[in-house]
């Protein structure tokens, strides 16, 4: 059966009566094709599609949700029938009426360009063009040799159709392939890891567009100079310059999760955790240095949309400005409780999902500096180039970064390296520290979670290198 | 079209293109309330049919899902998949089934998820009393078919009760879990119950900053639910394999752990929802212990890893790789309520999350405290403390056990996957680190 428009439609019109405020229909669904590589060698595939339809139904303020993968037409009746009753169900016990804000909502449909589609490439091609990437990597760099690498090649084509009784119909397909790897090297009785993902939307041009392969040899050598190189930390207060990959990985952790509505609400309350923004009463979080934004809009991005899960068109949002905290990420739930309108950031992972508010492409706005000229106001402090562990505690207050790969910074110029450098810092001191922020801007991939049941999400994390002055190592 | 039928429409297809193949259909039907500041912010219902296909050819090997019912798309396009593969290093004939089937069903989780109606979970499980609180509470019946080209042919069923909640007592806050394959509310009253003692207890307590240092640990079930799931990762062959366990290198016989530290794998449990008596090659299970009083028993293999290694299957597939169905650590000599007593002076953190690695293969972590954190002095709670981290390496936390409750908790959430029925557990030596 062939699930369009009109028939989506149906259903959602087909729910009408006293107390019905609103109803939603979503077609949502993926191919997909993963490859994985031990050692360079193709271990096994996995191919499939992961599609269905759920229905959102608000009914006297109670909200209902209800997916199934039966998409016959007896099994969408079915599926709007027990979205009817949740809502039903919510509705007995609700105090705050849960309402959706009204939305200037698409009619419209869109397709990431593939230059090289994925579907018009055979998979043996695509093995042959991971596999010459990674050839050689196995050499050893001595004496450090890796025990083992992992390499997984994912593609995933979404496709999704939203009908929503006020309107809004927006179509779309959104191709995305991401690779992630983990390296594995020892020498003597020590062992190190290094876990990364690259990804992006679009075609098969990614795999070149990427680097995967530059990004997994410069990690074979972060893994030499973690392992043979690194003296031991350094600790106390001193200044410190961190990387874009640490950088986008903090705007995403503390200023793109403590502002997402929901959080803030305390719907996220027993899963992800609540949000500073919710009792920190100051205007400014930072310098007047740290700009953030969340900006969906992003061509190539893994976290690339251009109408959200409820059809609102989306656009750049901007979180920090000059240091001043700026807007909330809303869908139209919580835009209604707050009197403003939805800035688009309701995301679904799957159509088993409701959509709840999510970032998509996080990052901090380059400044003026280069590279250099951070470096040159240093008198003594670190340099941290890339991380393996990190945290954040679930009000987004204090977060710890470890550093892989680091080296000490005297009177401007980089010296030895460092092992496992520990930042645990709060939000407002981190931000407020940073004195300098470069004119580069370079972007991380990953899978944000959120959600219950969890909703793994694509995003782009990015950021350029920044100072930081005075804070604590250890 | 039934799950045996469909199931036979896809062998049909498939039986000649490849040497090997399994096929699973599986229904799921499964309601979840969800609270947030004491009230019902949403309620859901799924009804999902997935189908899977494992396919060998050549040694070439793939394992595919599909939710689409179109059993004719769905073998055609993993048939096409595997031709143009190559060789696995993972290749294993499929073993002859051993296992025989069977099912862990409550009729009433039963019927109530194929009802899709929460009404009565909300009335059953009544969180108003609780005031201030968040969390889930969800229900599920799934019915599994498997059938295969080495006469595995299994049809059972499995029911699940499970939920969180985290109960607010000002700034204050508690969280524990639930899970079982029967419907039990009293089972989540007491959990809640658990977590606002926890939230009340903190709120009359003055908050106090803790220093930076290495303290004597109590885990609640909750915590050591989450390290420890981490530890029987650890011992799956594919962690091994993949590089992602401290173990690697560990044999069968080595002393890793106290001796007051029993692990087990325990798939034959039909309290706990990940209950299986067969694996997914159709090996039977078995209920095994990972680490008994402290010494490695080896680790958890389907018929490709342990091939690999030189093993034999543990009854933990996994297509690809091993899978843990359900997990225990056995009790110890305390009841709850000497525990802080048996703590002395320490920290007795009840709840965490995002737990993270710096390094896998040493077990290298840090994860960050939740909800009530009390400083305890002289076997008396004297404050509550935030946003600490506990910090250490695996082999040292499990070698560090000192003793353990008697009481243990079946929690799964967020931070727990596996179904896991766990105590509480003394650590003699544990980093806590604060920001600065």
């Amino acid at each position: 059966m062939v699930l369009d428009e009109d028939m989506l439609r149906g259903f959602v019109e087909s729910v009408s009566g006293p107390g019905f405020d609103y109803v939603e229909a979503r077609f949502h669904g993926g191919r997909f094709t993963q490859l994985f590589f031990l050692n360079g060698v193709l271990a096994g595939a996995s191919t499939g599609d992961d599609s269905g339809v759920s229905f959102r139904v608000l009914y006297n303020g109670g909200l209902g949700f209800s997916a199934t993968s039966d998409v016959t037409r007896e099994g969408l009746r079915d599926a709007l029938s027990r979205a009817v009753s949740s809502a039903k169900a919510s509705s007995l016990r609700v105090k705050s009426r849960v309402a959706v804000s009204p939305a200037r909502l698409g009619s419209a449909g869109y397709r990431v360009l593939e230059i090289r589609p994925l579907d018009d490439l055979d998979v043996e091609y695509k093995i042959r063009e991971v596999q010459e990437r990674i050839r050689g990597l196995e050499a050893p760099r001595d004496p450090v040799r890796l025990s083992s690498y992992t390499v997984v090649y994912n593609e995933v084509s979404e496709r999704k159709l939203v009908v929503t009784s006020d309107g809004g119909v927006v179509e779309s397909v959104i191709p995305r392939v991401s690779i992630s790897y983990n390296l594995s090297a020892t020498t003597g009785d020590r062992r190190a890891n290094r876990w990364n993902m690259v990804a992006g939307s679009g075609g098969f041009e990614l795999v070149d567009r990427l680097r995967f392969d530059a990004e997994m040899r410069s990690d074979v050598e972060s893994l030499y100079v973690n392992l043979v190189k690194a003296g031991s930390p350094p600790r106390g207060r001193m200044d410190v310059i961190l990387s874009p990959e640490i950088v986008g990985l903090s705007v995403h952790e503390s200023i793109g999760h403590p502002s997402e509505a929901d959080r803030v609400l305390g719907r996220e309350a027993a899963q992800a955790g609540l949000s500073y923004r919710r009792d920190y009463k100051e205007p400014v979080i930072g310098s007047s240095h740290v700009t953030v934004y969340d900006d969906p809009t992003i061509p190539g991005s893994y976290g690339f949309y251009l109408y959200d899960d409820e059809g609102v068109p989306a656009r750049r949002r901007v979180l920090i400005d000059r240091g001043r905290l700026g807007e909330l990420l809303h869908n139209r739930e919580t835009a209604s409780v707050y009197g403003v309108e939805s800035n688009a950031s309701a995301r679904a992972t799957d159509y088993r999902s409701e959509p709840i508010v999510r970032m998509a492409n996080t990052y901090m706005a380059p400044g003026d500096y280069r590279f250099e000229e951070l470096l040159e106001g240093v008198k003594e402090g670190v340099y941290v180039k890339k991380y393996m562990e990190w945290n954040i505690d679930d009000y987004r207050w204090v977060a710890r970064y470890v550093g892989l790969e680091a080296y000490m910074v005297r009177n401007g110029r980089l010296e030895e390296p460092v092992r496992d450098v520990v930042l645990e810092i709060n939000t407002r001191d981190y931000y407020s520290s940073i004195d300098a922020v470069g004119r580069d801007l370079e972007f991380s991939a990953g899978t944000c979670g959120k959600g219950e049941p969890p909703q793994p999400m694509p995003v782009w994390m990015g950021g350029p290198h920044v100072r930081l002055r005075g804070v604590v190592v250890r | 079209m039934s799950s045996r039928s469909l199931a036979n429409t896809i062998v049909e297809r498939v039986r000649r293109l490849v040497e090997e193949y399994i096929v699973t259909v599986i229904t799921r039907d499964s309601i979840m309330v969800k609270y947030a500041n004491g009230e019902v912010t949403v309620t859901q219902a799924w009804r999902d049919y997935v189908v899977s296909i494992y396919m060998a050819k050549a040694g070439r090997i793939s394992a595919s899902t599909f939710t689409s019912r179109d059993p004719v798309e769905a073998a055609a396009r993993t048939a096409t998949l595997i031709e143009k593969l190559q060789p696995s290093p993972l290749y294993a004939p499929l073993p002859q089934p051993t296992g025989k089937p069977s099912s862990t069903v409550d009729p009433k989780v039963r019927d109530l998820s194929l009802s899709g109606d929460a009404a009565r979970l909300v009335e059953d499980v009544d969180v108003s009393r609780y005031g201030d609180v968040a969390g889930m509470n969800s229900l599920e019946y799934s019915k599994a078919y498997m059938m295969g080209s080495n006469g595995l042919d299994a049809e059972f069923e499995v029911t699940s009760f499970s939920g969180y909640m985290r109960v607010f007592r000002g700034e204050s806050s508690g969280q524990w879990a639930w899970v079982s394959t029967g419907y039990e509310p009293a089972l989540a009253l007491k959990a809640i119950d658990k977590a606002g003692e926890l939230a009340s207890l903190c709120s009359t307590l003055p908050l106090e900053r803790i220093a930076s240092g290495t303290y004597r640990v109590l885990l609640s079930p909750m915590v050591a639910g989450n390290l420890m799931e981490r530890v029987a990762f650890a011992a799956s062959a594919g962690s091994v394999i993949f590089g992602f366990s401290f173990l690697q290198g560990r044999q069968k016989g080595d002393v890793i752990a106290s001796d007051k530290l029993t692990l087990r794998e325990i798939p034959l449990d039909p309290s706990l929802p990940g209950y299986r008596s067969v694996d997914d090659e159709g090996v039977a299970t078995r209920d095994k212990a990972i680490i008994e009083r402290g010494v490695f028993k080896g680790l958890l293999h389907n018929t490709k890893t342990a091939k690999l290694m030189g093993e034999e299957s543990t009854g933990n597939a996994g297509w690809i790789l091993p899978r843990i169905f359900n997990l225990e650590i056995e009790g110890g000599s305390l009841r709850e309520e000497e525990l802080l007593e048996a703590l002395g002076d320490g920290i007795y953190a009840t709840n965490n999350w995002y737990t993270r690695f710096q390094n896998y293969l040493e077990g290298t972590f840090s994860t960050v405290t939740r909800d009530a954190l009390l400083v305890v002095r002289g076997g008396k709670p004297i404050a509550c403390a935030r946003r600490a981290r506990l910090t250490g390496r695996l082999p040292e936390l499990i070698a560090g056990i000192e003793d353990l409750s008697r009481e243990r908790w079946p929690i799964q959430w967020w931070e727990v996957d596996t179904p896991f029925i766990i105590p509480h557990v003394i650590v003699s030596k544990l980093g806590v680190t604060m920001e600065g």
